[in-house]
């Protein structure tokens, strides 16, 4: 079989593109909503309305509107049965499949938290209130997470094996980072990266036990931050090697298109060891000469707005990399767990394609203690070469992804 | 690239270490059933769990409140690393891997803090108990025990995500900055999955699990953990991983296998470690073994163990390493003796083998495959 053999040893002079790309968001379905969110600086969080949350802090989340996903997806046979997780991923694959109807990945690699939880809590809230358990082995049938990975394969014809991460909220930086090595080392030629994420009770009512998440707005790196607040959704890339310009992207021409440094992903996992690991990471970043680059955005996943994850991010961003714009876009759409760092690569393409700094919402005042230039408010046009994306998540997982314009 | 195996460690129903669990498995033993039931549910089901006294001597701070899970891995991961004579320091700490391959995750803590928000509220729920039930919780515990540095990657995925992960491992050992790669797979049991599975028609009340049995009359569940060391050297080699793919339906299943074997089975195959379970799985898999290695012997450990999801990749290719290394294979027990199959129905030596398949076919439309080989 192809996908095990080892083509070619690494070969640096080739790069990892980006060739399409397809993503669902609180900002929209698709990259031209999304785009359209972006740039308008659109506050998506709405009041959450699909589990109750009058006993939590924190009552707004980012959300995907059913009706229009679930109308989206009638014609696919038992469509009704699937989860919104499956249903988020297959409206994401399908852009990309419409962007670029011949790729045919060899292998699949998606991040998720919580697969498709929400049915694994109607399962067990029917079984403890003695409830109607007749659809319980449809739910149990979609609750794994792999079920809307396959889901969405099966509904374009696609049987890649998948790698499943689950790195809590680096899973899908993860997944990217992981495909990105695979096409790099020759070892795959085509691969499907990206995450996935629903919003689901349990999850929501755990950050608010943790009280990280806020009653009031998402404001990340801002004076007044009080916490963040969960988003859902799905987002898709075709990654490939791509050794000339010609042969490199549809929806991203080659003066756009997108590659990635391949010392830019690392991670590690041990609380214990958090502060030093991730010092080296971003010393890594450091060597990776981003410093050179005029304009750099960074896309954050720790810009969530909880107090302290922003301080230790915000210090580490002031200290490495002096003056560039930094914005959280997690204010705008929440924070999708493991889907938030394949949206957010999303967001970085846009940016890229795009030349423009998304914006970080609801910002009020800096924090003195950060010497951040946060793109406050409003999206603004830049010349945009680079742009990283960090994710650190739960067990002490921390990932990072640069992408950057081919330069023709 | 091969990668080979150089330390192994094993948590199963039947004990734990290698060599105890291997003699057990050789003198056609299995583990006993156990009943487990819910406070509000009137139904109980049989399961076969890990002794407690298996996990003795497991101690250290981060397993205090840490669920089954994590200790069974705990335990396997240490025994591997033992069996590796491999050390973890500062200096070697940061190139090696941690692949933690699961199914279905702390389920235990999960449940419980549901369970609290379903009774009392969402002021109810507990802090300390969320982080618990988060996927990766059991393999930030492990590094942390360990004192593993290097990259850190939770598989999710049914009973296949095993040999997904030394795929995997392959892939991330492509970098030479890695000189080891430590794969564990685990499971623990709930209630919960026991009613779930039931309700998916794929368990049966009460053992034994008959493997390639006309009738699926399913399978039994089981926990524990595998841990593998993977290195460039080692006893025996991973010579080919295939990544396999998913099926639609269970009926599809043995396409895929097809493909797995036609690919694995391109040279000469002394046995294969089936996941035989007494389920649909089983007809998938004897038709493929059937049609594209009919000389090979077929073994499965899954009567002897139960299903262990999670951790049952992990369990068959220790299970084969053993075997080609002993160049024995135990009885397949409780098996339909007329199948078409050259089933290992005793203890039976093969003296020179020097290949084998592993096969994961998964109960959630995943299936995968490896070959290993020794010198």
């Amino acid at each position: 079989m192809a996908q095990t053999e080892r083509r070619d040893s690494t070969n640096n002079s080739a790069r990892v593109a980006v060739t399409a790309a397809g993503v669902i968001s609180p900002l929209g379905f698709g990259l031209a909503e999304t785009l359209e969110s972006l740039r308008s600086a659109r506050d998506c969080v709405t009041p959450v309305m699909r589990f109750s949350v009058t006993q939590c802090r924190c009552k707004t989340a980012g959300q995907v509107s059913d009706s229009r996903l679930l109308a989206s997806h009638a014609q696919i046979p038992r469509s009704g049965r699937l989860h919104r997780a499956s249903h988020m991923m297959i409206q994401a694959l399908q852009e990309l499949v419409t962007q670029q109807p011949e790729f045919e990945p060899e292998l699949t690699v998606v991040g998720t938290t919580s697969g498709g939880m929400s049915y694994g809590e109607r399962y067990y809230r029917s079984l403890n209130g003695a409830g109607d358990l007749r659809h319980a082995p449809t739910w149990i049938a979609n609750y794994p997470a792999q079920k809307p990975v396959i889901d969405a394969q099966t509904a374009f014809g696609l049987s890649a094996p998948c790698y499943v991460i689950a790195n809590a909220c680096a899973s899908g930086t993860n997944a990217i980072g992981h495909a990105f090595e695979c096409v790099r080392s020759g070892r795959y030629r085509q691969v499907l990266a990206g995450g996935h994420d629903a919003l689901a009770e349990m999850v929501f009512v755990g950050f608010d036990s943790l009280q990280a998440s806020t009653p009031e707005k998402c404001r990340p790196f801002d004076r007044h931050r009080s916490g963040m607040v969960l988003g859902e959704g799905a987002a898709v890339l075709a990654l490939k090697i791509s050794t000339s310009l010609a042969s490199a992207a549809r929806l991203f021409s080659p003066k756009s298109s997108v590659t990635a440094f391949p010392q830019t992903i690392f991670t590690s996992r041990n609380r214990s060891h958090r502060a030093s690991e991730r010092d080296k990471q971003w010393s890594g970043l450091s060597r990776a000469r981003i410093c050179l680059w005029r304009t750099l955005i960074i896309s954050m996943r720790m810009g969530i707005a909880t107090v302290f994850n922003d301080a230790t991010e915000g210090k580490a961003i002031s200290a490495l990399f002096n003056g560039v714009p930094v914005s959280s876009t997690k204010s705008m759409m929440g924070h999708s767990l493991g889907a938030a760092g394949a949206i957010e690569a999303v967001v970085c393409l846009l940016a890229l394609q795009h030349q423009f700094l998304p914006a970080n919402v609801n910002f009020t005042a800096p924090d003195n203690d950060l010497d951040l230039n946060i793109v406050a408010n409003e999206a603004r046009p830049a010349a945009v070469s680079m742009a990283l994306s960090n994710s650190f998540g739960f067990g002490g997982t921390n990932a990072s992804l640069i992408m950057r314009k081919f330069e023709a | 690239m091969s990668l080979a195996i150089a330390g192994m460690g094993w948590v199963t129903p039947l004990g734990t270490g290698v060599d105890s669990v291997w003699e057990r498995l050789l003198q056609g033993e299995e583990a006993s059933a156990t009943t487990i039931s819910e406070q509000f549910v009137d139904r109980a089901y049989n399961v076969f769990r890990v002794p407690e006294s298996a996990l003795k001597g497991i101690s250290h701070p981060r397993l205090r409140r840490a669920s089954a899970i994590s200790r069974f891995a705990a335990a396997a991961g240490l025994q591997a690393l033992e069996s590796a004579g491999l050390k973890l320091e500062s200096q070697n700490a940061e190139r090696i891997a941690l692949i933690f391959a699961i199914s279905n995750g702390g389920v235990i803590y999960t449940k419980r803090f549901y369970h609290e928000i379903v009774e009392t509220g969402a002021q109810a729920a507990s802090p300390l108990l969320f982080p618990e039930t988060v996927f990766n919780a059991p393999a930030s515990h492990l590094a942390a025990i360990l004192g593993v540095t290097g990259a850190t990657h939770t598989l999710v995925g049914d009973g296949a995500v095993g040999l997904a992960a030394i795929t995997m491992a392959e892939e991330l050992m492509a970098n030479e900055a890695l000189d080891y790669c430590l794969v564990v797979g685990t499971e623990e049991i709930d209630w919960l999955l026991c009613d779930a599975y039931r309700r998916w028609r794929l368990l049966r009340v009460a053992p034994p699990i008959e493997p390639f049995s006309k009738q699926n009359r399913g399978m039994i569940l089981s926990e524990g953990a595998g841990a593998i060391v993977l290195a460039r050297n080692g006893f025996v080699t991973i010579e080919r991983a295939h990544p396999g793919g998913h099926f639609r339906r269970r009926a599809e299943a043995g396409k895929i296998l097809k493909r797995i074997l036609c690919d694995l089975g391109q040279v000469e195959i002394d046995f294969v470690v089936s996941s035989a379970n007494g389920t649909f799985v089983d007809q998938a898999e004897s038709q493929a073994l059937q049609e594209i290695v009919p000389n090979a012997l077929v073994y499965t450990v899954t009567p002897a163990l139960g299903e262990g999801v999670g951790a049952a990749g992990l369990w068959r290719i220790i299970l084969a390493a053993q075997a080609l290394r002993s160049e024995e294979l135990p009885p397949v027990l409780h098996a339909d003796h007329s199948v078409r199959l050259r089933l290992s129905l005793s203890r039976t030596p093969i003296p020179g083998a020097r290949r084998a398949i592993v096969l994961s076919c998964g109960l959630n439309q995943q299936a995968a495959g490896l070959r290993l080989a020794i010198q």
